[in-house]
């Protein structure tokens, strides 16, 4: 799994990229971990994300949970297929922000 | 050509020839001759040569220039000379038991003198044109032991004198004639006893092998018993038992027509095939009709097998079998009352096409803390001590007589019965019994499964279907790509579309990331097993690890309220598959979970 954060004026925009698996995961957390912990909110794009598993769920959790702590944001963008289906079967499709584009993201944030 | 060879051929002395020596010291060689040729044929391990060297011995004696030792062959028609001494050599010929004056002399079982053969009409003068040996005179003692005739001892122109052979040369040739004929017949009967004897050990060794082909008996409260008592030596009977993985059992009885040696080689293969078959193939009117067919296809002599084969399940007390021609097997219920099950179809090895269709019709019965009787006909046709036959009614009795033994001490008790070990067996015995009382108090105490252990080959061995996928893995988690992959690519191979591959996928993942972070607790040296079969309506995915037995318990699903990670693999497998269950501890320890994904009713899925 690869990852990329770019920092834009509203938001963190991090992209992972690959399979976020129980191999992965914990490389994930930690990253979604570091994002939140910038107090600001955080777009997390799984766009190129094929993959996504109990435990990569569990980490989007975590980080919602903190970002929520905090104040701030924590918003899904451009969700692959294969995550949406993850999180439609864990039914937290409605407990996440999801949102299908980063612009689309973005103007949520500013909200 | 007269020969005077040394006759010395044995090491014991023998007697100077002369038949006109002094009375007594003719009787005294006559006798050390006949012990003489006693001792060498008791001695001897070669017939042939002891033959050979008794003629030598008798012309010499006699004074005769030939001798010749004719044999009747089994069939009793044909005399063959085994033996020659003299001018010329005859070893090998043969003639109709009625030719020449030796065929004579069998025939009427009477010594001969001929002093001039050609005014014999019996004389067969074709030996004589091939040698070149004129015949004149002819002295012929038939051999016999009792009725039996043996062949007869021949001697040709007595030397010396008028050349004519007289009438105590002709005793004197009968005495020595009727002791070789004994001679003969004991080494043919220490012969053929040698080879009753390699005959007696080679049954023995396949009664051997026959008993290993029957199942151990299993624990005392073990609900299923079988015994066997042969006949003979090797038996036509047979009945197995063995445990499936899924906790049932397997079992069947069967006989097959005939007895002996060809009854046993024929039990022999019935038996492996039902074992090896019955593995697999677990629904017993199909399994009968895959042995009908294999038997059919390679029958000999018009041999068949009557035989019942089932299934018993220890959880529910449900048997599942079918009945190919074989004597009604008897339920016994929980109340006392019994009710024989007749067959329903042929016996096997009769033909392929008396069963319609695939399958032999299959009976099925709850046991409810009853059992179940298959016996073959020599236990109701046994003999009680009393002279008669023991009957259907009889073995009733006997069950219920003796109710309070364990299923193994009733078997013991019916046959007891009929083999008390006074007399030969009329027929083979065999028995089986399915007792459900025990399992049935285990299930009432709520123990639900009752569950046999076994070893297991394969995964598979509990279901129906094609395997088509088996991956072994360690307990790595950089492996789950590995089987991802591989589930994905295995379920749209089997017309799943994308959505459900992709959520198969998910459930398999989930599935294999808790072995590796639950039963193996992360260390890398685990194995996975998994397999994917395909049935008709379904795949099955049977996931295999080795690590310490869980408590399946505390697998559950997480309340979807309540959002923490942990359980969240768990939900997903059971919201993505039709059936997640864990299956009985095997044998040699790990866990076994079985998931169940229907496929989409299609075209495209058809298989």
């Amino acid at each position: 799994m690869k990852h990329e954060i770019r920092d834009e004026k509203d938001a963190i925009v991090v992209a992972l990229e690959g399979d976020v698996d129980l191999q992965s995961s914990p490389d994930a957390r930690k990253v979604l971990l570091d994002c939140v912990g910038r107090k600001r909110p955080v777009l997390v794009d799984l766009s190129a994300v094929g993959y996504i598993d109990s435990s990569g769920v569990a980490s989007l959790v975590e980080s919602l949970q903190i970002a929520r702590k905090s104040g701030n944001t924590l918003v899904l963008v451009a969700v692959s297929e294969g995550a949406m289906r993850v999180l439609q079967l864990a039914r937290l499709d409605k407990v996440f922000t999801i949102c299908d584009t980063v612009e689309d993201g973005l103007k949520q944030v500013r909200r | 050509m007269a020969k005077r060879q040394s006759v010395n051929a044995s090491d014991t002395p023998l007697p100077a020839g002369g038949g006109g020596g002094q009375a007594g010291h003719q009787i005294y060689d006559h006798l050390e001759l006949l012990a003489a040729m006693g001792q060498d044929f008791a001695s001897s391990l070669d017939i042939e040569a002891s033959l050979k060297r008794a003629i030598q011995h008798i012309t010499e004696y006699v004074d005769a220039e030939g001798g010749a030792l004719f044999l009747l062959d089994e069939t009793g028609e044909t005399l063959k000379c085994h033996a020659c001494e003299g001018p010329s050599e005859i070893t090998g010929l043969t003639l109709r038991c009625d030719q020449g004056i030796v065929g004579r002399c069998v025939q009427n079982d009477i010594g001969e003198i001929v002093r001039d053969v050609t005014k014999d009409p019996g004389f067969h003068a074709g030996v004589d044109e091939q040698t070149g040996y004129t015949t004149r005179s002819i002295l012929c003692a038939p051999m016999r032991v009792k009725d039996q005739r043996i062949g007869a001892i021949e001697l040709i122109n007595k030397r010396g004198g008028d050349g004519l052979f007289e009438e105590s040369d002709l005793h004197l040739l009968q005495a020595m004639s009727a002791s070789a004929a004994l001679a003969i017949h004991n080494a043919r009967q220490a012969e053929a006893l040698v080879e009753q004897e390699r005959i007696a050990r080679e049954l023995e060794l396949a009664a051997e092998i026959q008993r290993s082909l029957l199942p151990e008996a299993g624990e005392d409260d073990y609900p299923v018993a079988g015994v066997n008592h042969a006949a003979r030596t090797v038996s036509g009977d047979f009945y197995d038992f063995f445990p499936l993985d899924d906790g049932r059992i397997c079992f069947t009885l069967g006989d097959v027509s005939g007895k002996g040696m060809n009854a046993a080689l024929m039990m022999a293969k019935t038996t492996s095939l039902y074992r090896c078959l019955g593995k697999t193939v677990r629904q017993p009117g199909r399994l009968m009709a895959r042995i009908n067919a294999e038997i059919c296809e390679t029958a000999t002599r018009g041999m068949f097998v009557t035989m019942v084969g089932g299934i018993y399940d220890p959880s529910t007390g449900i048997v599942r079998f079918a009945n190919a021609g074989h004597e009604p097997p008897l339920f016994h219920d929980a109340e006392g009352n019994f009710h024989a099950l007749p067959a329903e179809a042929p016996p096997l090895g009769i033909s392929p096409a008396l069963v319609d269709g695939l399958e032999f019709p299959e009976t099925e019965l709850k046991l409810d803390g009853g059992a179940l009787y298959i016996f073959t006909d020599g236990v109701t046709e046994g003999y009680l001590e009393d002279g008669r036959e023991l009957e259907v009614g009889g073995l009733k009795r006997l069950i219920r007589e003796n109710a309070a033994l364990n299923v193994k001490g009733k078997l013991d008790a019916v046959i007891d019965c009929v083999d008390r070990g006074d007399a030969a067996l009329r027929d083979d015995l065999t028995l089986l019994a399915i007792d459900d009382a025990v399992p049935l108090d285990l299930r009432a105490a709520g123990g639900s499964v009752v569950v046999v252990k076994t070893p297991q080959d394969t995964l598979k061995a509990a279901e129906e279907g094609e395997v088509l996928l088996s991956l072994t893995v360690p307990s790595q988690a950089d492996r789950l790509k590995l089987i991802r992959n591989a589930v994905s690519e295995t379920a749209r191979f089997c017309g799943c579309d994308k959505d459900v591959s992709r959520d198969i996928v998910i459930a398999v993942d989930e599935a294999c990331q808790n072995v590796i972070r639950h039963a193996y607790g992360g260390s890398p040296n685990g194995e996975i097993v998994l397999e994917i079969i395909r049935r008709s309506d379904a795949l099955v995915f049977l996931l295999r690890d080795f690590a310490e037995s869980i408590d399946v318990s505390s697998v559950k699903p997480r309340d979807l309220d309540d959002i923490k990670p942990g359980g969240l693999g768990t939900h997903f497998m059971r919201e993505v598959m039709d059936d997640v269950r864990f299956m009985p501890t095997p044998a040699d320890g790990g866990n076994l979970l079985r998931m169940v994904k229907k496929l989409p009713k299609g075209p495209d899925n058809e298989t």
